[in-house]
């Protein structure tokens, strides 16, 4: 169990980043964090991973303040992903995924290790692919390898700062179907940043919607996908439609945004 | 006919399947006979090199007195060879923590161009005895006494880029052309103000000064070896006990992190182990400004790993090959071209070289 309890994070002298935040994770579900460019998503994760300390308030994992925990008992319960995924370092998935078994092993697997490994490869259908080199598979590939990584260090949560970036449509809903699975199959409690409210809506069992450094509404897609709520969160007019049961937003200016000239 | 033709098609089937169900591991099999290769090829050349540097030491230098058909006895041999393991020994073992220390740097800047000694730490070495000889007067125990001014300098160095590297790989980590940069115009303050020291300073001193920061392995005292091997050998003992650390924190510091490395704590750790390694060696034979990146670049080509085990023995082998084999060369030509003369052409060359190919890719 993950509570965030009135975190104040500020950079330099007065610029706060997080004012006030205060969030109980919700277990084995997804909960997807939205907000404009600046309004505390990346910090609130990276302060909830303890990335970044806390500098006031706390976050507890189990009741325990995570600043007083060894950074590798932590990294047998939080796993997390950034945003970027640049390695210095030239290696194989199988090396990558490996890594994920450090907190576990140190960085000498043992038979369990290896098993995990393989278990983890697997799970995300990177069997075959395991020799190849990072850096000659696709960007989806390779944050599949990561999340196999993750899946490896075999953590209850699991943190995503923005895992869609840079992704195209067909491997972002790949990888959102794969993220699921992780809840559904395997009881993961997942926490994300996302970009794309659309994503969120379809994918997220509980939405926290931030704004400069506050939480403006955080629940179930249908109460956080409404034009209500979204439009001072993004400062942006939206226009929500419901398409199945799911809201589905639309942000682009309706009035200036003109018909095809070809169908009328 | 057609019988013996099915036969082989079988046989091929089955080889064909016998190579797809290895492919996996034939990549793994072959690193492992290139590893062993690069170890066995390294083991020759640095006993090739001992061997020169130790022929350099005894029988060359007793050509002149063989030539004049006086019989060299057992006794006199073996106080020759017994003057040169003191230096060989300072050379093997400032060359192994040089080696070692600039991989764990250039592992916790996330670069592949940098070492110490490139963002100024030569510099402080040499403000530092210039600055001891300007303020205490050469004839100053400080100086003068090789244990003392050898310990003196080494603390000084220690605590300076302790607080030099910390400061700078915390305001800017993971960003070489900004550390380059820093160094550059760090190791520019630091040595214009020490020529200026060197101009206003009296000649005599000038030259002591001048002596005691180039690399001569001849005058290394004997004594003091002995003394500094425990802490170099301490250095690469602990920084070694951390190769699986290092291994994943190339990864970077956030991935580390999340691994569960305390990132902090290690960096720490490193800094010092960095600082004590690099003023150590540095004061025990002067600076030697590109054998660390050599000697680790080198090592990377060769193994193409990441892995830090064999990454640190194989570099710290090729260091103290190029620096005993540089040695003994330049003992055969009688000093006329200084070791690191040809270390630092090698080495600069090779910085070129890396610097246009990370560029480009």
């Amino acid at each position: 169990m993950i509570q965030v309890q009135n975190i104040v994070q500020s950079y330099g002298r007065d610029k706060e980043i997080l004012k006030d935040v205060s969030l109980t994770v919700r277990e084995h579900e997804i909960t997807a964090l939205i907000g404009a460019n600046g309004a505390g998503k990346s910090t609130l994760l990276s302060v909830m991973t303890n990335l970044v300390p806390a500098q006031s308030g706390q976050v507890l994992l189990h009741g325990q303040d995570i600043r007083n925990i060894k950074s590798n008992e932590l990294a047998k319960h939080i796993a997390f992903l950034k945003q970027s995924q640049q390695l210095a370092i030239r290696i194989t998935v199988n090396d990558l995924v490996e890594f994920g078994r450090f907190p576990h092993c140190g960085g000498k697997l043992g038979d369990e290790d290896k098993r995990k490994v393989a278990e983890a490869l697997d799970y995300l259908n990177m069997g075959d692919m395991a020799e190849k080199y990072l850096d000659k598979i696709s960007g989806g590939q390779r944050q599949r390898a990561f999340i196999a990584m993750i899946l490896a260090q075999d953590t209850p949560y699991i943190f995503l700062d923005e895992p869609l970036n840079n992704l195209d449509i067909r491997y972002s809903v790949e990888m959102m179907k794969n993220v699921q699975r992780l809840v559904s199959a395997l009881g993961k409690t997942v926490i994300v940043v996302l970009h794309d409210i659309n994503f969120a809506s379809a994918y997220a069992h509980h939405i926290v919607a931030m704004r400069d450094g506050k939480i403006a509404k955080e629940g179930p897609p249908c109460e956080v996908v409404t034009a209500q709520v979204l439009d001072p969160v993004f400062e942006h007019k939206f226009h929500i439609i419901d398409h199945d049961g799911k809201q589905v937003s639309l942000y682009y200016d309706h009035d200036e945004a003109s018909a095809c000239k070809f169908c009328g | 006919m057609a019988e013996n033709y099915a036969g082989a098609k079988q046989l091929w089937h089955k080889f064909q399947l016998f190579a797809a169900s290895s492919g996996t591991s034939s990549r793994a099999t072959y690193s492992r006979k290139r590893t062993v290769m690069v170890f066995v090829v390294l083991s020759v050349l640095l006993v090739a090199a001992t061997a020169l540097y130790l022929y350099s030491r005894t029988w060359a230098r007793m050509q002149p007195i063989i030539q004049l058909g006086i019989p060299v006895s057992p006794d006199a041999f073996a106080n020759i060879l017994a003057r040169a393991i003191p230096h060989l020994v300072a050379m093997v073992a400032s060359a192994v923590v040089l080696a070692v220390v600039s991989l764990s740097f250039q592992t916790i800047t996330q670069s592949r161009v940098l070492t110490p000694s490139m963002i100024g730490f030569d510099s402080v070495f040499v403000g530092t005895q210039t600055a001891l000889v300007f303020i205490f007067g050469a004839s100053h125990l400080l100086f003068a006494n090789p244990l003392v001014n050898f310990f003196v300098s080494a603390g000084v160095m220690i605590v300076i880029s302790f607080f030099m590297f910390g400061f700078i790989l915390r305001s800017s980590r993971n960003n070489t052309v900004f550390l380059l940069m820093f160094g550059l115009v760090l190791s520019g303050i630091i040595s214009s103000s020490t020529r200026y020291l060197q101009i206003i300073m009296n000649q005599s001193e000038f030259f002591q000064v001048q002596a005691a920061t180039s690399v001569n392995i001849n005058n290394i005292s004997a004594d003091l070896v002995w003394y500094v091997l425990p802490i170099i050998m301490a250095v690469v003992v602990v920084t070694l006990l951390r190769h699986r650390k290092f291994n994943v924190m190339s990864l970077g510091p956030q991935q580390a992190k999340g691994l569960g490395v305390a990132y902090e704590r290690e960096l720490n750790i490193n800094l010092i182990l960095i600082a004590v390694g690099m003023s150590v060696a540095t004061a025990l034979i002067g600076p030697l400004t590109f054998l660390g990146l050599l000697a680790v670049n080198a090592a990377r080509e060769l193994l193409k790993t990441y892995k830090h085990m064999p990454l640190f023995i194989a570099s710290s082998m090729i260091a103290t090959f190029a620096l005993v084999a540089g040695q003994g060369v330049m003992e055969l030509l009688r000093g006329a071209v200084p070791v690191t003369v040809i270390i630092n052409l090698v080495g600069c060359t090779y910085i070129f070289y890396l610097i246009l190919k990370e560029n480009r890719v």
